[in-house]
């Protein structure tokens, strides 16, 4: 079998497998089976595809296989049309395998955790998990702008799916209300898309950059910057960067924690996908970096201290996560190799941390039912080892050494500086302050400060394959603290690719 | 007056777009809002549609009788029509969806004002 098979088994194994899983109404034990099956062979499959380029339907660029164009006349061949590619191409590198595997890992635990915490496992739970991971893995890999965007309304449909699934309160509102928007963000993200296609011919990002590079197109054409526009609005949907930071939050708190975080990490990894696509085409217009690098600056204000006025925690996770966001775009933003591998680095780091998080926070919500910080307290008591993980978790997230994110914030800053912004540099050390000092809160309340009488804590004891899960994360996080050139060594290449 | 009906199709697009944009985030009827999400998306649909006109073109489907450098040089780029096919099915599935979700919501609230059920419910 040619091994570069494997990189579109990436995105139709989670396909098939939650296609499969649609149809096993109420047969536990074979849902069970597959689905694990399914979320063990997934962070695998990365690690054993050797990097390359698939092209779909064996369609090559004709200067790949001149035998090809035999018989076709000079128009074509004499043209840039010898170079382009005629079908769509998937790239897999290093750095695109380091973000597929920590996605699958992070698929892994939610399904391992959902189908231990669930009686009676939901297929189609399954399946919008799985086509999730499926949609923004082919995000990843997909060198075709415009099955991007197919894949970006596939996984927008699972988000809602995970939403609706939850039984949450209000859950249907807050869907309804991620779908409306997400109806507008799409098309105009689409018209973007076409806009490129009609000044290009194009809807291959490498050929689109090839025809920019070369003349074929003026780079200042206004329509190009109309383009970049409405490319952007959509990368702040599918990322939840303000103006959609609060519909966001309330989508990962209207999951289950499972499922909140499984979403955090499309949104992350959507946010690097078309992040990169963006610097790719635009990076020649230093008005692409600023606006990423502005963006980013509000989602991190905006995120982190609306973080602090909640009192669900799973708001509190959300708005957090979002704020972190924000460190990943100042990383591409800033448009130096450096730079774009801090951010790169940062958004696998918030990805494992924020799942971590969630997964541990749901504890309280098995244990409790409640989510509502001023109803809770002295959970340590009840779980003392669960406490000490999710302690870790926060102090992960802001950035305590030696953990992974303090790495990556360190280079951020570093990077920051070395670009002439120490601005920049100082306000990610003030929100890293205040990031920790709003999980400390959210830590004291639920697990510190006296268990209120009317707190009925639930016998039933937390799975052991939540704990597991807990403990893998702080595994991850720790060898990415200790040794950071593990994932700095796959980013860079990508990175230097970038400038 | 000869009005150039690509030009012409490009102004009903962008009308569509802007009419639809407006119903989506102004109007309180989730129908309406989704009406206007409909135009939006047909908007859209039309402007690659438009976008793809050859004036003088042939349909892009190779006849024995063609010769393949007349073909090349007369037939309409076809990749605009593919991705309005894939569009409307993506369009149709989300709208879909949404209408399962108002559905519901219409039986919780007895109401189809997005102000009265989307109001401090989802944050």
């Amino acid at each position: 079998m040619d091994m570069n098979v494997l990189i579109a088994v990436m995105v139709i194994l989670p396909i098939a497998s939650a296609l499969f899983l649609n149809l096993l109404h109420k047969k536990d034990r074979t849902i069970k089976i597959i689905a694990i099956i399914t979320a063990i062979v997934l962070p695998i499959i990365p690690l054993l595809t050797p990097y390359g380029s698939h092209f779909f339907g064996g369609y090559v660029p004709l200067a790949q296989d001149p035998s090809l164009a035999q018989g076709l006349p000079a128009l074509i061949t004499g043209s840039q049309l010898f170079q382009f590619h005629l079908g769509i191409m998937y790239v897999f590198s290093s750095a695109k395998q380091l973000m597929i595997f920590i996605l699958g890992l992070i698929t892994f635990f939610a399904i391992f955790t959902f189908i231990n915490e669930s009686k009676r496992p939901s297929g189609v739970y399954a399946f919008l998990m799985f086509m999730g991971t499926a949609s923004v893995s082919a995000i990843l890999l997909s060198d075709d702008i415009f099955n991007l965007f197919v894949f970006f309304e596939i996984a927008a449909l699972a988000q809602v799916g995970i939403v609706i699934a939850s039984g949450i309160k209000n859950n249907y509102e807050t869907a309804l209300k991620y779908i409306l928007l997400g109806n507008i963000a799409g098309p105009l993200l689409l018209l973007g898309i076409v806009m490129l296609l009609g000044i290009t011919g194009n809807v291959n990002v490498t050929d689109m950059i090839f025809t920019l590079k070369n003349g074929y197109v003026n780079p200042q054409s206004p329509e190009l910057l109309i383009a970049l526009a409405l490319i952007v609005f959509g990368w702040l949907y599918a990322s939840g960067l303000p103006p959609f930071h609060t519909i966001k939050s309330a989508v990962y708190s209207k999951a289950l924690p499972h499922g909140s975080a499984l979403l955090q990490a499309f949104s992350v990894f959507t946010m690097v996908a078309i992040g990169i696509i963006i610097i790719r085409l635009f990076s020649y217009n230093p008005f692409t970096n600023i606006a990423i690098i502005g963006i980013s600056l509000i989602a991190m204000i905006l995120g982190i201290t609306m973080a602090i006025v909640q009192t669900d925690y799973k708001r509190i996770l959300g708005y957090l996560a979002v704020g972190e966001l924000g460190y990943i775009g100042i990383g591409l933003g800033l448009g130096t190799a450096f730079g774009i591998t801090a951010g790169l680095f940062q958004a696998v780091n918030e990805a494992v941390i924020t799942a971590f998080l969630f997964i541990g926070f749901g504890t309280i919500l098995y244990k409790t039912r409640i989510s509502d910080t001023r109803k809770l307290g002295g959970m340590m008591y009840v779980n003392p080892k669960v406490a000490l993980l999710v302690l870790l978790a926060g102090l992960a997230m802001a950035g305590v050494p030696p953990l992974n994110a303090f790495q990556s914030k360190l280079m951020l800053i570093q990077a920051s500086i070395q670009s002439g912004l120490p601005e920049l540099g100082i306000i990610m050390i003030l929100l890293s302050i205040v990031t920790f000092m709003t999980f400390m809160k959210a830590f004291y309340t639920i697990y510190m400060r006296p268990k209120p009488k009317e707190l009925e804590v639930l016998d039933n004891t937390i799975p052991r394959s939540t704990v597991i899960s807990l403990v893998v994360f702080l595994i991850v996080c720790l060898t990415l603290g200790l040794f950071p050139e593990i994932a700095t060594n796959s980013l860079q290449t990508l990175a230097a690719g970038l400038v | 007056m000869v009005i150039d009906s690509q030009l012409m199709s490009f102004f009903t697009a962008g009308s569509l777009i802007v009419i639809g944009i407006f119903a989506a985030l102004f109007l309180d009827n989730l129908i309406k809002k989704i009406i206007g999400l409909a135009f939006l998306g047909d908007g859209v649909n039309l402007f690659i549609i438009t976008m793809g006109y050859k004036p003088g073109g042939i349909v892009y489907i190779f006849l024995p009788d063609m010769t393949i450098s007349n073909f090349a040089q007369t037939a309409a780029y076809p990749l605009p029509f593919a991705l309005v096919l894939t569009n409307i099915v993506i369009g149709a599935s989300t709208l879909a969806v949404i209408l399962g979700l108002v559905m519901v919501l219409n039986k919780r609230h007895g109401s189809l004002s997005a102000a009265k059920i989307l109001r401090d419910k989802g944050e």
